[in-house]
This record gives structure tokens, sequence and C-alpha cells, in this order.
């Protein structure tokens, strides 16, 4: 199926297209699954299926959870199943593109896997991207990776120097030692504190008693006061929980710090993995393993379960089909599965008592026809940061490309979450807005860097809304346990998806979809 | 007594778009982007000129006539010298043109904004009619903008020269300011001061006028030390060719490229130690080399049926194809039957080059910046030993051992980090110093050729053992592979130079 076709099916919703009033710049606006999604809710009077299909197993969702199910029946030798799309292919790795150059519309990186990682070491492996502690080299971040911007000039690497002072570099210099201790303390059964994915972190209720607390109170506790330091954490913890340094448990703003321990024989240890249009390549990968004929574009109206399988109506384009089957992989966010998934709270969830945060997700691609002019300091990087700015900064998608020159045109991802309201507030804020209000905002740390003249080489805006982009690991979340439910599941219904961690990140989503395919794997 | 005002009104008008015709003309000149440089430089002259309007009204009435004929000579000396003056800054002061750019247009334009408030003062303190003066300075006001506009692009730029053009005029502002004096003599309280300032800025001016030759080729000494004989802004890069005497030379960006007198030591010792070791090699391919000089020195050999060439800039490639100066240098080698030029970039190209070549010559400037860099690293490498003959070859121009040993080893370690074999060697090019390459092949055997079957300027057998042979003070030094995630070789480039050049 082309890719229209496939977004047509899927109903991925264009919500609206407008213009720049400064340049005449077509902004596009999409909400990925808003349509479907809002449409579940409120038990709606569902279709008459027209046709019976019979599969071994249904994958619902085609995030990176779904994907990485998929990816591992295909692996074993597994035939007999087929994958859901959902309304959007790929959920948040999904890509877009624009006059011949692609971009992310949400996941762009993927940190080196950390010694827990083996599933991810395995596809990495499997797509041609490791061998041994050998990397891709093209897939590694280049340098350089980040800068900031701060007292009106670019320095090297996000933690904020220039112009700081030496008790607060010092306090810095601290946090960064302590979290490298962190990243190498176990618990009383032996397993790293900090493990990633979080199944294989330690139990040790002496370090889980960390989750009981906000990460701003573990600061003040350890003396971190440094206004430099809270503001990098804070960063930080938007930018991989979509919420504040006080409301991320303590445990979770640790977690990402002292996690992430992978090596490569050709890279830093905090490299990354990257490509133009962000994790994209890895969730096509699972997909292209998962094979054309065993991905079908539509969503899930209901689910049902019984003694000897389970029941999916779907919505495919036009038709509504019945799909019957020994067992059924639920890889689609929870808050969603709640609408579909008849008697959720039989299974152990309940969909009010167990409910978790999600925060809203921003992302503006901008597509310029040249590279704004840059001002002193260090060179224009991968990831690009105002201190204090309104945006969480914005990625250059021509970055990974082995150019001598740069290339005539790019584009710009800038990400931004709302972390100071209320999730529903911030979703209902950015709902309300009209496009160009929302850019404006979203622009606003561009304008900052930039000469005006930057948003005149702007042919091409596109603001992809993610309402409920991902949950967010506030305090408590280890002790959900409705989540503890799902993830033991071994019946007909089975769960896959980011959510089941708590917070989102690529790790997390495959490590659940890879469990999945093993029990039915057996 | 009107007549002289409108005469000056006439010379003013001129002398005013002169002096923004001649800083526009100029910072185009130097910075490129004329467009751009017109119009913020016609923008902020009349900016400036407003300002200047609205000062006049601060002069006293009694003291329009005095402040008239000193904004004259100010106008004169700034305006006239201002040229000239851009020109040494450009040459010898590397940062501040810009500023001084715009300083010296804003304060001229403000000076000239004054006069013609204070003209139309000096006649209407003189009784004349209002409706009939305003037409009247308006029209000799409109009639010497529209000779200059005509006379300087067509005449007086080419002939004299942005300098002396620019003095001419100066000239002409200090000539009005002395006429004005004279004839209202009269009415002048301190005619002797106004005397005295006038011949003083006579003096400069003329003084300025004989200079100016002398001034103007120090300036641009300042740049190049030679004579420019072109001289280009490209979206890529900025491209300066010289002459001194019989010697030619090429600058990128302000770095020499090559020299005429050596150029062949440089560009046999790139080629020919591998060329003569391929003697079955049908098609070659050189990255950058956009001079053409590297496939002259190909086209020697008979049995080569295609040289593919890609270089990113346009403006060069369409420089040396055509210029007859180097086109004499490089012996119309882009020209030639067998050469295919592509202008894209190499790290593109060779994504998308379909085919193998038996021999290829990487020829890149420098990796000083992070966009070079990624052309000297593994993952290039790979692709460029993708599209190499299996028995085929490599060479690299790779800095110089002796000046930048760290770069050198570490284009080395790169190499073979891609899973090459690698054979460096270096020459003397007197006008770079010691310089380095680097022979790499997918197959483990190569041997430094103990003769040549093409004629040879630099090289024979005994010089070129010598090439593979690295005395003491030029060994190998232990250093990372570049790898784009560190980009090491972009640090070690900027080290190895900063202690050569301190
Ligand atoms: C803006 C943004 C940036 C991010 N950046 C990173 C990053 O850099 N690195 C990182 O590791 N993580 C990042 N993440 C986290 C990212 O969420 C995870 O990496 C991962 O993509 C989550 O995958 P998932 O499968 O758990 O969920 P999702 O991606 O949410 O997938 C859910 C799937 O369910 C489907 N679905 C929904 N409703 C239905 C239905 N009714 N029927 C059938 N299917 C349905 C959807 O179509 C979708 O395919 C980012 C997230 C966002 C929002």
């Amino acid at each position: 199926m082309d890719r229209r076709g496939f977004l047509a099916a899927s109903g991925l919703m264009l919500v609206g297209c407008s213009r720049l009033a400064r340049h005449g710049t077509p902004i596009e606006l999409y909400a990925p699954g808003l349509a479907a999604g809002h449409a579940l809710r409120g038990h709606p009077a569902l279709p008459v299926p027209s046709a019976t299909l019979q599969v071994d197993t249904v994958i619902v969702g085609s995030g990176v959870a779904g994907l990485s199910a998929g990816w591992q029946l295909a692996r074993a030798g597994f035939k007999d199943f087929l994958v859901l799309s959902g309304p959007e292919l790929y959920g948040n790795a999904a890509a877009g593109e624009a006059s011949g150059l692609v971009y992310p519309r949400g996941a762009h990186y993927l940190p080196l896997p950390s010694s827990e990682s083996g599933h991810i070491r395995e596809l990495l492996y499997d797509a041609g991207l490791l061998d041994g502690m050998r990397y891709d080299e093209a897939a590694l971040i280049h340098a350089p990776q980040e800068r900031l911007w701060i007292g009106g000039r670019w320095q090297e690497g996000l933690m904020p120097e220039h112009g700081v002072a030496p008790h607060e570099r010092a306090e810095q210099a601290r946090f960064l030692a302590h979290m490298h201790q962190l990243a190498n303390t176990r618990g009383n059964d032996g397993r790293r504190v900090f493990a990633l994915p979080i199944a294989a972190a330690s139990s040790d209720p002496a370090w889980r008693a960390l989750d009981r607390i906000n990460f701003a109170q573990w600061l003040d506790r350890e003396g971190y006061h440094a206004p430099s330091l809270r503001w990098y954490l804070d960063y930080c913890c938007q930018d991989d929980y979509g919420i504040a340094l006080a409301d991320t448990s303590a445990w979770a703003g640790l977690h990402y710090f002292a996690s992430r321990n992978g090596q490569a024989s050709n890279a830093d240890e905090h490299a990354v993995l990257t490509w133009p249009d962000g994790l994209n390549p890895l969730a096509r990968h699972m997909a292209q393993r998962v094979g054309a004929d065993r991905l079908r574009a539509g969503h899930a109206l209901r689910i049902d379960t019984g003694a000897h399988g389970a029941v999916v109506l779907a919505q495919l384009g036009k038709r509504t089909v019945e799909i019957r089957a020994r067992r059924v992989i639920c890889a689609m966010p929870l808050h969603v599965a709640a609408h579909v998934v008849t008697d959720l709270a039989a299974l152990g969830y309940d969909a009010t008592l167990h409910r978790q945060h999600h925060a809203p997700w921003l992302v503006a691609n901008v597509l310029l026809d040249r590279f704004p002019t840059e001002a002193a300091g260090a060179p224009l990087s991968w990831d690009n940061v105002v201190y204090r700015g309104r945006s969480l900064g914005y990625v250059v998608s021509s970055h990974q490309l082995i150019r001598a020159a740069r290339p005539e045109r790019t584009v710009f991802t800038a990400y931004q979450t709302l972390p100071g309201m209320a999730a529903a507030a911030s979703r209902q804020h950015m709902l309300a807005q009209d496009a160009e209000t929302l850019f404006a905002d979203i622009a606003a740390d561009l304008d900052t860097v930039y000469d005006w003249r930057w948003a005149r080489h702007a042919s091409h805006v596109e603001l992809t809304l993610r309402g409920h982009a991902m949950t967010s690991p506030t305090p408590g979340f280890l002790d959900n346990a409705g989540l503890a439910a799902l993830r033991q599941l071994d019946g007909p219904l089975l769960f896959a998806h980011s959510d089941l961690s708590g917070f989102s990140v690529f790790e997390e989503a495959a490590w659940w979809g890879v469990q999945a395919a093993h029990k039915i794997l057996g | 007594m009107d007549r002289i005002l409108i005469v000056s009104v006439f010379v003013v008008a001129s002398c005013g778009l002169a002096y923004e015709l001649i800083c526009g003309a100029l910072a185009s000149y130097l910075l490129g982007d004329s467009v751009l440089q017109f119009s913020s430089i016609i923008g902020a002259y009349l900016f400036a000129m407003g300002i200047g309007s609205h000062l006049s009204k601060y002069v006293r009435d009694e003291d329009v006539l005095p402040r008239f004929i000193d904004i004259e000579l100010l106008v004169g000396l700034i305006g006239g010298l201002s040229a000239t003056l851009l020109f040494l800054v450009y040459g010898w002061l590397a940062a501040p043109f810009r500023t001084v750019l715009y300083a010296l247009v804003v304060v001229v334009g403000i000076l000239v904004g004054m006069e013609i408030p204070l003209v139309m003062r000096v006649m209407n303190a003189r009784k004349a009619e209002f409706n009939e003066l305003v037409s009247r300075v308006l029209t000799f006001d409109y009639m010497g903008a529209l000779a200059v506009s005509l006379l300087f692009p067509l005449v007086l730029a080419p002939k004299l020269g942005l300098a002396r053009t620019g003095l001419l005029f100066g000239l002409m502002n200090a000539a009005v300011a002395v006429w004005t004096a004279w004839s209202f003599r009269a009415e002048l309280p301190r005619l002797k001061a106004s005397v005295r300032r006038a011949v003083v800025v006579l003096v400069l001016l003329v003084a300025g006028m004989g200079l100016s030759d002398k001034l103007n080729t120090w300036a641009e000494q300042g740049i190049f030390g030679d004579e420019i004989i072109h001289a280009q802004t490209t979206p890529y890069q900025r491209l300066v060719v010289t002459r001194w005497h019989d010697d030619t030379r090429l600058y990128i960006n302000g770095n020499l490229q090559f020299s005429s007198r050596d150029e062949h030591r440089y560009h046999e010792a790139l080629i020919h130690p591998a060329m003569q070791t391929l003697p079955w090699a049908r098609h070659v391919l050189v990255l950058g080399g956009g001079d053409g000089l590297a496939v002259r020195e190909l086209l020697k050999y008979r049995h080569l049926q295609s040289i593919t060439l890609v270089d990113l800039d346009p403006a060069m490639t369409r420089l040396f194809s055509t210029a007859e100066a180097l086109t004499a240098l490089n012996q119309g080698s882009l020209k030639d039957k067998r050469v295919q030029v592509i202008n894209d970039d190499a790290g593109r190209w060779i994504e998308t080059a379909g085919r193998s070549f038996d021999a290829i010559f990487i020829d890149l400037p420098d990796p000083s910046n992070f966009g070079l860099g990624k052309l000297y690293s593994e993952p290039f490498y790979r692709r460029i030993a993708h599209q190499l003959a299996e028995h085929g070859l490599v060479v690299v121009q790779s800095t110089s051992p002796y000046f930048a040993p760290k770069s050198y080893w570490c284009i080395d370690a790169t190499l073979r980090e891609a899973g090459l074999t690698t054979w460096p060697y270096h020459a003397y090019v007197p006008s770079f110093g010691e310089w380095g390459f680097i022979i790499a092949g997918k197959a483990a055997r190569f041997m430094p050729p103990t003769r040549y079957d093409v004629p040879m300027r630099f090289l024979d057998g005994p010089a070129t053992a010598l090439m593979f042979q690295f005395p003491p003070d030029m060994q190998r030094v232990v250093v990372e592979p570049n790898r784009l995630n560190t980009q090491s070789l972009v640090h070690y480039f900027e080290q190895d130079w900063g202690n050569v050049i301190r």
C-alpha cells in the first residue's frame, strides 16, 4: 500500500491548514489519532462487521511496542499473525517528508543500549547497525552534538557553563559524578538499581522508596541548589518525560541519568543513534521484517476476550471486519485500550484508579530553503537549545548527512511540552490554539537565536500535536498495581506498550513488545 | 548670489550620491552579495540623511552660512577619503571592516543630510520666493543625482577606480566650500579661519590623490601580497587568483591552494606514484581538484578512457575551464573529451555513484571544519572503498606530516579503520612546505614505482623512494581515527596549526 493510501485508511488526522500571516508560509496541523481516539469514547454504537478473518495472533497497534512484537515473531519464523496499524503507522516513531527531505514527527534518538538492553542490541544487529561493540558510524551522532544559547551566545554542550559561577560549576560536576556512581550501584538483589528496561531493575525497597518523593525534593535533600543545574535537570525531565522536575518521581529523574551505561568501540559513552527522520528507520526495519502483507491499515473498535481466544472488531478503511484470533497483543496506549477492551477492570486495570499522567507534545517541523545565519560561538549542532527557552530546542534533520557543505535546504524540528499546566488543561489549551499561535510559541526560541530573517526562509511548517503523547513517571508510578497486573497477563490478551513501564522510551516500548512475542512463542 | 547656491546644490547632490555609490560598490566588491550590500548601504545612508535634516534645525540662523561651509569641508574630507580608508582597513585590520563601513556611511549621510536644508535657509534668508526656491533646489538636487548615477558606473569607477573617484568628489565638495566662502566673504565673521580649514582639507585631498595608487596597492598587498586577477564570492567560498611576474596563485577563503611555480610538485606527487602502477586502469575519479591540475596530470595516460571530476563549486570549475591565464596552467584539461565535470557535494555524489573506478584521487580542502571533516571519515572511506575496483588505489591529500602530524596520521588511521591498507608518503612543495599524501587500497600490495613512463618534471625513481621514507622528525604519531561522533581530525587540525601559527 502506498503512503497516501495508508494515511487515508488509517485516518491520520489533518486538523487544519493555514498560513503564517507574516510570510504566507503554509502551516499544516496534524493530530494523529485524535479523530479515531475521540470517536471511541463513551460507548458509541459499533458497526456490524461485513467479514470475518481468522488468524493466530493479532497485534493491535504499530508503534515501537507492536512492531517489536511482530519483528520477534517474524524472526522466530512465526507466520500466522497480523499487525493492525491503528490511526498512526509507527506511532510516536513516525516520520514525515516534504520536498524530498525527511524528518521525525516524534522520537528522534536512541542512546547506546544499556547493559540490560539485549533486545535493543539484537534489533540493531539485525538491522546491520551493530557488529560486536562497533556501531554503524553514519548513525552514531556526528559531532558537534549539542549546544546551548546562553548569555547571548552559543556554548558547546547543554549543561550551562558560559557565565556560570564556579561554585555552580562545581555542583554540576558533583551531580554528574554522583550519577556516575549511581549507574554502577546495585540493590540487595544484586541487580542495577537504575536498570533499563526497568523490568530488570532492582526491587530493593530502600531504593524504590525514591519513587515516593519528587525529583526536586531529592535535589533539595542532597544539596543541589545551583540554578543552572536545576534548569538543566528540569530541561531533561521535560525532554524525556514531558513533565517538570517537581512533577517527576525522584526515582525516574535519577533513572534518566544513571540507567544509560552503553558502550561502543567507536564512540563516546554519551553517543546516541539517530537518523534524519529520527527513530523511524528502526520502526521501518521492524515493519519490513513483519512484511507488508501482514501489516494492515486500520484500527480496533472493540476487543473481546473469551476462554479460547479473542475477537477484534476492526475498521479497515471503509470495511468493518471481525478478526478472530487465538491471542491478541494490545499494543495501543492504555487510555485508548480502556475504551476498546471490554472489561479491562476484570484484568486488574481500573481506568480511573490506575490512570496515568499523559503529557501532550507539540512537534514543529520547519522546512527551510536556506540555513539561517548563525551567531557567534559553537557552530550549528544536532540539538540546539535555548537556556530558559520556551521550547525544548530544535534538531537539525540534515545533521547526519555526510556532506562537505551544508545542503541547500534542511528541516528544523522543534519540540515543546507544556509542563506548567495540568495534563488535561494543557491538552485543551493546545487544541484551542490556532496553528499560527502554536507555531509562534514553539518558534519563539528560533526568533531569539536568529535574526528576524530566518522565518522568511521557511517554506513549509508542519505541526504535529500529540494530545496524549506519552505517560509521565510522576511519584508513585513504580507501584501502579494496574500496570503490574497487565504486565503479568499470559492469557488470550497480552499487553505491550511503553505505558506498561510508566514512562515512554524506545527501549521500554520494545521490551514489552519482545516480552509479548516470547509469551506467544512459548 | 543665487546662481552660486544653485550650482552648489548641483555639486552637493552629485557628491552625496557619489559617496553612497562608492560605499555600496566597495562593500559588494569586498563582501559579496551586492543586492544586500547596496540596499543596506542605501538604507543606512538615507536614514542618516534624515537625521542630518533634523539636526540642521539646531543651527542658529546667524550661523547658517559658516556652518554650511564647515559641513562642505567635512563632507569633502570624510567622504573623499572614505574609499581609501575602507581599502586600508580591509587590507590591514581584519575585524572591524563592516563597523567602519557603516560608521562612515552614517557620518557622511548625516553631514550630507544637513546640506540641502541649510542651503534652503541661506536662500530663504535672502528673500527668495519660497515656492520657487523649493522647486529650484529640488530640481538641481535631482539633476545632480542623475549626472553622477550615469557618470559613476560608465566613466568614473572604471577609469579612476573607487578610491580616486571618492577623492575627486571630496575635492568638489571642498571647492564648493571655498567658492561659497569667497562669494559671501562680506557676510562671514571669521573668514580667515574658514579659509585655513579649507586649505588643510584641499591639501589632504590632493595628497591623497597623489598617493592613491600607492595606497591602493599597499592595501591589496595587505590582503594577498600580489596583483589580483580574479576575485569572486560564490555560495561556497571566496576565490581569489593573484599574479606576480610568472607566479599565478589561487586562494580559497584566503588559504593558498597552489602556486604555479611549484604546483607541478604537488600534482605529480598526488597522481603518478599510484598511476604508474595501474597500467590497466581505464576509469578514474577525482574528488575536489576543480582547478583541473590533477586532471592535467591524469590526461598524460593514454589508456584512461574516462576521468570523472566531482567538485562542489560550479564557479570554480567554470573559472578553470574558461579563464585564459588558468587554462594555460591546466592545459584546458577540464574541456578534454575524456573528462566529465560534475558539480556536486562529493559526500552526496559518492552515495549514488553507481559505478566503480580503478583509481580515486581525493584532493579536498583541509579538514578545517566539521563539514569537511565528514569527508575524511570512516563511513566516507568505506563508501570510497565500495566504488573502488578490487585492485585499484585511492590517493588522499592528507595535510602536512611535518606541520600537522596528528592530522596526517589521523587520516592514515581512519583509512585503515575503513579496512584499507595504506602507504603514506610526502613531498616537498616550497610554497606549502613538506606535504603529505596517502595511497590506500583493498588488496595489500603496492610498490613505489622505480621509474615513470610519462614525462615528469619532479619525480624519478630515487626521488620517489625518498617520498615513502619518513625521517626521524616526521615519524608516525599514535592518534585516534577520525570518528564522526567526535570528529577528532577537526580538533587535531586546529591544534596542529595552532602550534605552527602563533
Ligand atoms: C515528541 C516525542 C518525542 C520522543 N522522543 C523520543 C526519543 O527521542 N527517544 C525515545 O526513546 N523515545 C522518545 N519518545 C517516546 C516514544 O513514545 C517511544 O520511543 C515509543 O515510540 C513508544 O512506542 P509505543 O509502541 O509504546 O507507543 P505509541 O508510539 O504510542 O504506539 C501506539 C500505537 O497504537 C496505535 N493505536 C492507537 N489507537 C488504536 C486503535 N484504536 N486500534 C489500533 N491501534 C491503535 C497507534 O496507531 C500506534 O501505532 C518520544 C515521544 C514523543 C511524543
